[in-house]
């Protein structure tokens, strides 16, 4: 993961920072959350809802960052046989993706992961080194 | 910077772990969810692998199915497969089950099924439903052969038994029955008032009687305020119509005469009437000859009148003699007229022949001859008779060309383009007359002439197109009358033979 490398070397100074400043120095990681989800109503809460723990636990976070979203194209005839005006379906499948990045203990995510749930809605967690 | 220290030519050293959060395998709730890795990396993350309990589970089975995966399965687990009802082969079922959702137990409780039959019986019991059963008052007589038949008679077998599920609910419904289920089946009576006055009195030997039905706690109900109301009738008086009525339905079905007896008691009894235990003597004793003799057509002829039933026995015995007899008789009878001379045809007055059916022979199941008639277009029939024709016959309907269509009696097309081709060449004869005078109206007049002549190819085309689509209509027609009346090888759109045998019996072929 080159971006997380990245951004590593962006997050550590700032881990740093925090390092010096804050009394309780659990093992910090930087944890990216992933989430991804058909509906972006559903996934916009979810966000919501994170970033509104994290920010009551008084965490880092980088706000939800909107990746573009994958739409995926699914074009098939209507008719079931060959005969009839060549119509077409047009079927789309979108991906709203949303990352969110904070800077805590593994214990705390977990915590708030698991109050916002919602159906349908894939979360996906990297933990890595301060 | 951990990670940008590695060298060039390798990856570099991941320090991370991904975690994807999954619903739980087995759970009942799908949002119960838990964290599982979906990386390789070196990387350890101890808060997040350590609380999982699931895991913890999860790793002790496997612990335990490790050890031991070549042998069986530890006996808690066996124990557990065959208290499921999972076949003990070895396989550990266990992993593939499903916790109860909270919600299905919770909010759907059973309901009991309106629509549900009750439970059949065991197949050592048998069940009988005696609610009509009356029993006599009179236990005077008890004849246990009539009774046994009484009861026989009025019982019914049953396959199914409702059981109340508790003796209290037995007890209130048996109770609803006996106060309602008597007036209701059988109506007010007409006395009900002195009934009613008479109740007072009989209040107690009910509920003595009610108390004995809730006691017996019995599958089965039987109508004990039948007898009580069974008194009732006997106290009406017996009016004249009652007389007449009873003797009718004696002579009309022959039931036993015991009118006056109760009425209930009536149905129990099942001897025959005396009568017809003496006309059945009787006939017993003809040893079965009827009155009146049979006679068969073949007793005419042989001119026996007399009655055969008795000779039967002694003909079976020489039946090749009478065979005999007969072909000598067959022989010998060259111009005997018999005296009876059994037709099996029907006679001819019943039967109407159609000339046309007799002619042709064709049966009628495929030949539906009618009255032909010219067809309804007759007034758009243009005479054709030229002047050389000597004898017009109407009657006849003329077919030409190929497919044989009664051409005078299609729809007329447009004779105007043959008119007009007529007189179009002649109007350009005169046009090309005066070209040669004036050339300035020759543009004109070519523009006029080429006009007309397209035109003309127009209104020939046109003409061709209705006079196919003409004949294709008509073919189409006649087709039609074909199938129904002519045998299916016909094919007339194809034009093969462009007749139908039976309605053109009588038309005549045009000359080609």
């Amino acid at each position: 993961m080159a971006a997380a490398a990245l951004y590593g070397a962006g997050g550590a100074m700032k881990g740093g920072k925090l390092g010096m400043e804050g009394a309780v120095d659990m093992q910090l990681n930087r944890i990216r959350i992933t989430l991804s989800s058909k509906n972006v109503k559903n996934l916009e809460k979810v966000c919501a809802d994170l970033v509104k723990g994290a920010k009551a636990k008084e965490l880092r976070v980088k706000g939800p960052v909107r990746i573009p979203t994958k739409v995926l194209h699914i074009t098939t005839r209507k008719s079931p046989c060959g005969e009839g005006t060549n119509t077409w379906d047009r079927f789309e499948f979108r991906i709203h993706k949303r990352v969110i990045d904070l800077i805590s203990s593994p214990e705390v995510v977990k915590q708030i992961t698991s109050i916002t749930i919602e159906p349908g809605v894939e979360v996906e967690v990297t933990i890595a080194d301060v | 910077m951990a990670g940008r220290g590695a060298g060039g030519g390798g990856r570099k050293t991941r320090n991370f772990a991904t975690f994807r959060l999954f619903p739980r395998a087995g759970a009942a709730d799908p949002n119960d969810r838990v964290f599982v890795r979906v990386d390789n990396n070196d990387y350890n993350v101890p808060g997040f692998a350590d609380e999982d309990p699931f895991d913890s589970n999860f790793t002790a089975d496997a612990a335990d199915l490790h050890s031991f995966a070549s042998g069986p399965l530890p006996e808690h687990v066996r124990r557990e497969i065959l208290e499921l009802g999972l076949p003990d082969d070895g396989y550990n079922y266990l992993s593939h089950l499903r916790e109860l959702r909270p919600a299905a137990s919770a909010a759907s409780s059973f309901v009991p099924n309106s629509t549900a039959r009750p439970e059949p019986l065991p197949l050592d019991v048998k069940a009988y439903d005696a609610s009509r059963v009356r029993v006599a008052p009179s236990a005077d007589d008890l004849d246990e052969g009539k009774t046994m038949c009484k009861v026989a008679a009025k019982t019914a077998p049953l396959r199914r038994v409702q059981r109340a599920l508790d003796p209290d609910v037995a007890r209130l419904l048996d109770e609803s029955d006996f106060s309602h289920g008597g007036s209701e089946d059988e109506g007010l009576e007409e006395d009900f008032v002195i009934m009613a006055n008479q109740a007072e009195g009989d209040d107690e030997v009910e509920e003595e009687e009610e108390e004995l039905g809730n006691g017996i706690f019995s599958d089965v109900e039987e109508e004990k305020e039948e007898e009580e109301f069974e008194d009732e009738p006997k106290p009406r008086v017996r009016r004249l119509l009652d007389e007449q009525f009873d003797l009718l339905a004696l002579e009309e079905y022959g039931d036993s005469d015991d009118d006056d007896d109760d009425r209930g008691g009536r149905d129990g009894d099942y001897e025959l009437p005396s009568e017809a235990i003496e006309e059945l003597k009787l006939f017993c004793d003809q040893n079965g000859c009827v009155d009146e003799d049979y006679r068969t057509p073949a007793d005419f002829v042989r001119g026996r009148l007399e009655s055969t039933t008795a000779d039967e026995v002694d003909e079976s015995a020489n039946v090749i003699q009478k065979c005999a007899e007969y072909a000598e008789r067959y022989l010998n009878e060259p111009a005997e007229e018999k005296e009876t001379v059994l037709v099996s045809e029907s006679s001819d007055e019943s039967e109407v022949w159609d000339c046309e059916t007799i002619v042709s022979t064709y049966s009628n199941l495929d030949n539906h001859p009618g009255k032909i008639e010219t067809p309804g277009n007759r007034r758009k029939r243009l005479p054709r008779v030229f002047p050389g024709e000597t004898a017009t016959t109407n009657d006849l309907i003329k077919l030409h060309g190929k497919e044989k269509l009664p051409v005078d009696y299609l729809p007329q097309r447009k004779r105007n383009g043959e008119k007009e081709k007529k007189v179009k060449p002649a109007e350009a004869f005169n046009a090309e007359k005066v070209k040669k005078e004036v050339h300035k109206e020759t543009k004109e007049e070519k523009k006029a002439r080429k006009a007309a002549v397209k035109e003309e190819k127009r209104e020939a085309r046109k003409a061709k197109k209705e006079l196919k689509g003409l004949y294709k209509s008509e073919t189409q027609k006649a087709q039609k009358v074909a199938a129904v009346t002519g045998p299916s090888s016909i094919r007339l759109i194809e034009a093969c033979y462009g007749h139908c045998n039976s309605s053109t019996a009588m038309l005549t072929e045009g000359e080609q």
